[in-house]
C-alpha cells in the first residue's frame, strides 16, 4: 500500500502550469506521471479484486479517479498541491473508518473469517468412511506415458484384493502384488513422493460406479471407499450431509441444521444491526457500564485538569524573565514527554510496587504507611492519575509556554496601574486569555484520555477487580479497556464485528461529549471578546 | 477543448494499459502481495493475546526473518512444502528438510517466525492460499484455528503408539486429531533444597512448613504464589478436587463450568487462609515471585521449565518435585507443542508423509529436544531424558490435563484471575469470589 500511495503522491511533482495555460512539455509530464499512476492503480485493483479485497480496491479506485479528475480538469488543477494529502486521507483515514463501520454490521471474527465460496469448497472437500468400510493398503501403478494411474488394493487382513483403474474394478488374488498392470509399472513409495504424484493421486477416483476408491490424503499407502461428506445444494444455498442426510441452511453465516447443530467454519456475512442489539441487550455489558462510564469521565477530567494545572504553573514560573537557566529547565521538563509511555509506565509500576517499590518503602520509612497502589480501588485510581500527570504535564507546559508568550503585555501594565495583585491578574487576565488559545487543545486532550487504553493497560489492566458484577470488570477500567475485555472474552475468540460495533458506539459517545465541550470553549471565546 | 480531452483520455488509457500489461503475466511479485495482505491484517491486528499464552511467554520470540532457509539446490518445478517454525525449531527442520530434498527431490522451505506470530499470521495467510503447508504451534491454538477451518485432520497411522497419550489428547479437538505433538510443558514445584529438607506432599503440609520457616525467620515466605494468575493456581485447585471444564468423550464441555465446584472452593479457601495468615502476599507478579526465590527469600514456588535457565544463572540451589496433592494428586495444565497441517495446503498428503516419515523419527525428535530441552512428546526420546530437572517436570506432568483449547476458555481466564485477585486483596470471601467468577463465565459463554 505504501508504494501505491507514494507513487500517487508523486503526481504532485508534475510541473506547475504557467499562467497562460499548460505548455506542451508540462502536459507530457503530467500525462506520463498520471499514466504511471493509473498503470499501477489498475494493476493493484486487478490484484485486489481477484483476491476479493474489494473494499480496499474500491477506496483505491476512488482515489485514482479523483487524481485523474484533478490532473485533467483545468478548474480542479490547483487542487494538485493537496492531492497527496487527499489521497492519504482517503486511504489511511476515511477507508479504515468506513471499514470499521462496515465491519460493525458483519459477523467478521473467529469462526467467520472465510468467504462463503471458500467455506463451501472446504466443506465439499471433506470425506468420510462409511461405518465398517475397510481401509485398504495399495500399490500405485503409473501408465508408460505418465498420465494415468492404477491401484492394486489389498485389505490389511488379506481377505480381498482388487485392481482398480479409473472407471473399472476387478478382483485380484490377495497376497500377490502384480509386477505390472497392462503395462502400468508400480511406483515405489519413494517414487510417489519424488514425482509429485501425491497431489494427482488424491484427485483421482478409482473403480467403477458401484465401488469407487480414493487414496487417503492423510496416510500414504492407504485407500478406501471415501465418500464426499457434504454436498452444496446451489439452488437452495444449503449443505447436505451425505452421511446423516441432514440439510444445513445458512443462518447468519453459519450452516445450521434443523436441530440447531452447526457446521464449522462459518463464513463472513452482513448481519445487520445484530452486533448493536447484542451490545444494548447484554446485561453483562450494561450493568457495569454506568460505573465504568463515570470513572472514564472522571479519569479524563482529572487527567486534563492535573496536567494543565501543573503545566501552567511551571510555564508561568519559567516565564519570569529573572529565572536563571530558563532554557535548561525548559528542556529538562520535556524529558517525560520524550520517553515513550511503554517505558515510563512500567518504571512507575515498579517504583510503586507495594512490596518492594522504592516509593512504597520510602513512604513506609518516613510515614509508616503502606499505600496499596494497585489493590485498593481508590488508591489505584490515584496512582493512575499521578502517573498520567507525569506523562502529560510536559505537553501542557509546552503549549502554555507558547501561549503565554503571545499574551499582550499592555493589559498587564493596565492591571498594574489599577493595582491588581498577582492572583487577580492571573484570574482576570492570564487564565481567560490563555483558555481561548489552549481551550481546543484541552478538549483534544480530554478526548485522548477518554480513550487512553495504553496507560490503563500498562498500569494494572484495569485492576483491582470489582466484585459481584455480571462480567469481569475492574475499578480502573475505562470504556475502551472494558469493551476490549467484553469483545475478546466472549468465549468465541476474537469477535471483530462486535468489537467494531463497540468502537462505533464509543465514537458516538465521544462525538456528543466533544460537541458540548466545543460549545463551552466557544462560549469562553465570546465572553473574552466582550472583555 | 472537449476533443482534446477525449484524445488525452484515450492516450492515457493506452499508456496505462501498456504499463499494466507489463507485470501482469508474471507471478504476483512479493511487492504485489504486500498490499493485498495489508488489508485483512488491519482487523485481526486487534487480536488479543489471551492470558493462556502467559506462561509460554518465556518462549524465545526472535525477530522474524522471513527468508526461506533451505531452498538452495531445489528444482523449480519440483513438489514443495513450506513450513513455518520458530527460531529454535527452524534449523532442525531445515536440516531434516534437506535430507527430504536429497532423498525425494521435494523442496522444503522453512520460514522462521516468532512463535507467537505464527498463529495470527497463519490466520491471515492461509485463506489466501499463500500460507504454509505445515506450522509449528501450541495445542491451545486449536480452538481458533479449527473453528476457522484452517487445519487439516491428521492420522498418525502406525506411529500413533510412539507418542505420549496426553500429548495426543491435547491435539484432539471435537474428536478429531489436528496435530502431531513434539513436546509438552507443565509446571512443577520448585524448591530450595537447603531450606526445604522434606518436600510437603499436601497443600496443608505446605501451609505448616511455611508457618514454621517464617516463624524461624529462615525465609520471608515459605511458599510464594503470584497474584491473580490461574495458570499457576490450577494445580492447587485440582489437588483439592476442583476443575475448570468437565470432560466428555470428545473433549472439554463448555456447559460444565467447575470454577465453583466444591473442590475449587476448597482450594480458594486454602488460598484465603494462606493470605490471612500472612504466608501469601498480595501484588506479587511473575517476576517478583521468581526474584524472591532466586534471592533466597522464598523457599517454594510453582513454575515451569522456562524458568530453568534464569534459575541456574541465579546460583540458588533448587530442585524440582512433584506438585503436592490434597484430596487427590495435583494435575497441572499441560501445554503441548506440535506440527499442524494447513487445510489450504495444496498437497496435504505430501505434508503428512513428510511429518510421519521424517519428523516422527527418533533422530529428528532427539534433535528437536536437543535444540530446546523440554520433555519430548515422542516416547523414545522422552524415555531417554536423564536431566533431573526435566525428569522432575515430566513426572509432575505425567497426569497433567491438556489446557482446554475450546474457544470458551477465552472467557474463563479473566474472571478466574479476578476471583483469585479478590482473595489476595481480601476484598471478597473465597466462596463468593469463585461463585461470582463461575457466574460471569457462564454468562459470557451463554451470551449469543
Amino acid at each position: 500500500m505504501g508504494r501505491a500511495v507514494n507513487s500517487r503522491a508523486g503526481g504532485a511533482f508534475a510541473p506547475p502550469v504557467s499562467q497562460t495555460g499548460p505548455t506542451l512539455l508540462s502536459w507530457v509530464f503530467r500525462l506520463t506521471a498520471l499514466a504511471i499512476i493509473d498503470g499501477i492503480a489498475i494493476w493493484l485493483l486487478y490484484q485486489m479484486f481477484s483476491d476479493g479485497v474489494w473494499q480496499l480496491g474500491l477506496a483505491i479506485g476512488i482515489v485514482t479517479l479523483l487524481l485523474n479528475l484533478i490532473f485533467l480538469r483545468e478548474e480542479l488543477y490547483p487542487l494538485r498541491w493537496i492531492s497527496p494529502g487527499l489521497a492519504l486521507l482517503v486511504v489511511l483515514v476515511i477507508y479504515p473508518v468506513l471499514f470499521s463501520v462496515y465491519t460493525a454490521f458483519t459477523n467478521y471474527g473467529d469462526g467467520h473469517l472465510l468467504t462463503q465460496p471458500q467455506v463451501v469448497r472446504l466443506l465439499e472437500n471433506r470425506r468420510f468412511l462409511a461405518e465398517g468400510a475397510t481401509l485398504f493398503d495399495y500399490t500405485a501403478y503409473l501408465s508408460p506415458d505418465g498420465t494415468e494411474y492404477a491401484l492394486y488394493l489389498e485389505a490389511p487382513d488379506g481377505s480381498e484384493a482388487y485392481i482398480a483403474r479409473e472407471g473399472s474394478l476387478e478382483e485380484a488374488t490377495p497376497g500377490t502384488i502384480p509386477a505390472e498392470i497392462d503395462g502400468f509399472l508400480p511406483l515405489a513409495r519413494a517414487d510417489i513422493l519424488r514425482g509429485g504424484h501425491t497431489v494427482k493421486l488424491v484427485a483421482v477416483t478409482f473403480g467403477d460406479d458401484e465401488r469407487a476408491f480414493q487414496v487417503s490424503d492423510r496416510q500414504l499407502g492407504k485407500a478406501a471407499e471415501f465418500q464426499q461428506r457434504y454436498t452444496y445444494l446451489a439452488d437452495e444455498d444449503a449443505m447436505r450431509d451425505n452421511e446423516t442426510g441432514i440439510v444445513y441452511r445458512p443462518v447468519q453465516g453459519t450452516y445450521t441444521g434443523e436441530d440447531g447443530s452447526t457446521l464449522t467454519p462459518g463464513y463472513q456475512v452482513v448481519v445487520g444491526t445484530r452486533n448493536f442489539e447484542r451490545l444494548l441487550t447484554n446485561p453483562a455489558f450494561r450493568e457495569p457500564f454506568i460505573l465504568v462510564f463515570l470513572w472514564t469521565i472522571g479519569f479524563a477530567i482529572l487527567s486534563v485538569a492535573t496536567t494543565f494545572a501543573a503545566g501552567l504553573l511551571l510555564a508561568i514560573a519559567l516565564d519570569a524573565p529573572e529565572m536563571p537557566f530558563q532554557k535548561l529547565f525548559r528542556s529538562l521538563l520535556l524529558i517525560p514527554y520524550a520517553i515513550p509511555a511503554f517505558i515510563s509506565v512500567p518504571i512507575w509500576v515498579g517504583l510503586l510496587n507495594p512490596q518492594f517499590g522504592v516509593i512504597t518503602l520510602f513512604l513506609q520509612d518516613i510515614f509508616g504507611v503502606t499505600i496499596p497502589w494497585f489493590g485498593h480501588p481508590t488508591w489505584a485510581k490515584v496512582g493512575i492519575v499521578l502517573v498520567n500527570l507525569w506523562l502529560g504535564f510536559p505537553y501542557m507546559f509546552l503549549i502554555c509556554t507558547g501561549a503565554l508568550q503571545a499574551l499582550p503585555t499592555d493589559i498587564y501594565e493596565a492591571a498594574d496601574i489599577d493595582g491588581a495583585n498577582i492572583f487577580q491578574r492571573f484570574r482576570a487576565i492570564t487564565l481567560p486569555l490563555l483558555l481561548i488559545t489552549v481551550g481546543p487543545l484541552l478538549v483534544a486532550s480530554f478526548a485522548f484520555n477518554f480513550n487512553n487504553f495504553v496507560i490503563i493497560d500498562l498500569y494494572n489492566q484495569g485492576a483491582p477487580p470489582m466484585s459481584g458484577t455480571p462480567s469481569p470488570v475492574g475499578h480502573t477500567d475505562i470504556l475502551v479497556s472494558y469493551t476490549f475485555r467484553v469483545a475478546f472474552s466472549s468465549g468465541r475468540g476474537a469477535d471483530l464485528g462486535y468489537a467494531a460495533a463497540i468502537t462505533v458506539a464509543i465514537f458516538l459517545i465521544l462525538v456528543v461529549i466533544t460537541w458540548f465541550q466545543f460549545r463551552f470553549t466557544n462560549m469562553l471565546e465570546e465572553r473574552s471578546e466582550n472583555v | 477543448m472537449k476533443n482534446r480531452a477525449l484524445i488525452l483520455i484515450s492516450v492515457l488509457m493506452v499508456l496505462s494499459l501498456v504499463l499494466a500489461a507489463c507485470p501482469a503475466p508474471a507471478q504476483p511479485a512479493p511487492e504485489a502481495a504486500a498490499p493485498v495482505e495489508a488489508a485483512p491484517t488491519e482487523a485481526p491486528a486487534a487480536e488479543v493475546v489471551a492470558e493462556p499464552t502467559e506462561a509460554p511467554e518465556a518462549e524465545p520470540t526472535a525477530v522474524p526473518t522471513e527468508e526461506p532457509m533451505a531452498e538452495a539446490g531445489c528444482p523449480a518445478d519440483a513438489p514443495s512444502l513450506t513450513i513455518w517454525a520458530d527460531n529454535t525449531r527452524a534449523p532442525v527442520l531445515s536440516s531434516v528438510g534437506e535430507s527430504f530434498t536429497a532423498e525425494f527431490g521435494v523442496c522444503v522451505a522453512v520460514v522462521e517466525k516468532g512463535f507467537g506470530d505464527i498463529r495470527d499470521d497463519f490466520k491471515v495467510a492461509a485463506p489466501t492460499g499463500e500460507g504454509p503447508d505445515i506450522i509449528i504451534g501450541a495445542h491451545d491454538w486449536l480452538g481458533t484455528l479449527v473453528t476457522n477451518g484452517l487445519l487439516a485432520e491428521m492420522d498418525l497411522g502406525d506411529k500413533d503408539a510412539d507418542f505420549l497419550d496426553a500429548a495426543k489428547q491435547g491435539f484432539i479437538y471435537d474428536g478429531a486429531l489436528y496435530g502431531m505433538p513434539y513436546a509438552t510443558e507443565n509446571v512443577a514445584l520448585m524448591y530450595n533444597p537447603e531450606i526445604v529438607t522434606e518436600v510437603p506432599t499436601t497443600w496443608t503440609g505446605v501451609t505448616e512448613l511455611a508457618a514454621q520457616l517464617e516463624a524461624d525467620g529462615i525465609v520471608e515466605q515459605g511458599y510464594i504464589l503470584q497474584q491473580g494468575d490461574p495458570y499457576h493456581f490450577f494445580p492447587i485447585q485440582t489437588a483439592f478436587g476442583g476443575y475448570v471444564f468437565g470432560v466428555t468423550d470428545t473433549g472439554y464441555n463448555a456447559e460444565d463450568v467447575g470454577i465453583d465446584s466444591e473442590g475449587s472452593i476448597a482450594a480458594a479457601t486454602w488460598l484465603d487462609e494462606m493470605v490471612k495468615a500472612g504466608h501469601l502476599k498480595a501484588d506479587i507478579d511473575w517476576g517478583t515471585m521468581h526474584a524472591q526465590f532466586w534471592n533466597g527469600d522464598a523457599a517454594m514456588m510453582i513454575t515451569g521449565p522456562w524458568a530453568l535457565p534464569d534459575t541456574r544463572a541465579s546460583g540458588i540451589p533448587y530442585a524440582i518435585a512433584k506438585l503436592p496433592g490434597e484430596v487427590q494428586d495435583a494435575q497441572p495444565f499441560l501445554g503441548v507443542q506440535g506440527f499442524m497441517v494447513s487445510a489450504f495446503s495444496s498437497d496435504p498428503l505430501l505434508a503428512q508423509t513428510f511429518l510421519l516419515d521424517f519428523v516422527a523419527t527418533e533422530e529428528t525428535m532427539q534433535a528437536i529436544f536437543d535444540a530446546d530441552p523440554r520433555p519430548s512428546a515422542y516416547l523414545a526420546v522422552r524415555d531417554k531424558i536423564d536431566d533431573p530437572d526435566l525428569l522432575g517436570f515430566a513426572a509432575a506432568g505425567a497426569n497433567g490435563l491438556p489446557m482446554p483449547s475450546i474457544p470458551a476458555m477465552d472467557s474463563v481466564w479473566s474472571a478466574w484471575g479476578d476471583a483469585e485477585t479478590l482473595i489476595f486483596q481480601q476484598s471478597e470471601a473465597p466462596d463468593v469470589a469463585f461463585q461470582q467468577a463461575a457466574e460471569q463465565i457462564r454468562t459470557a459463554i451463554a451470551e449469543k
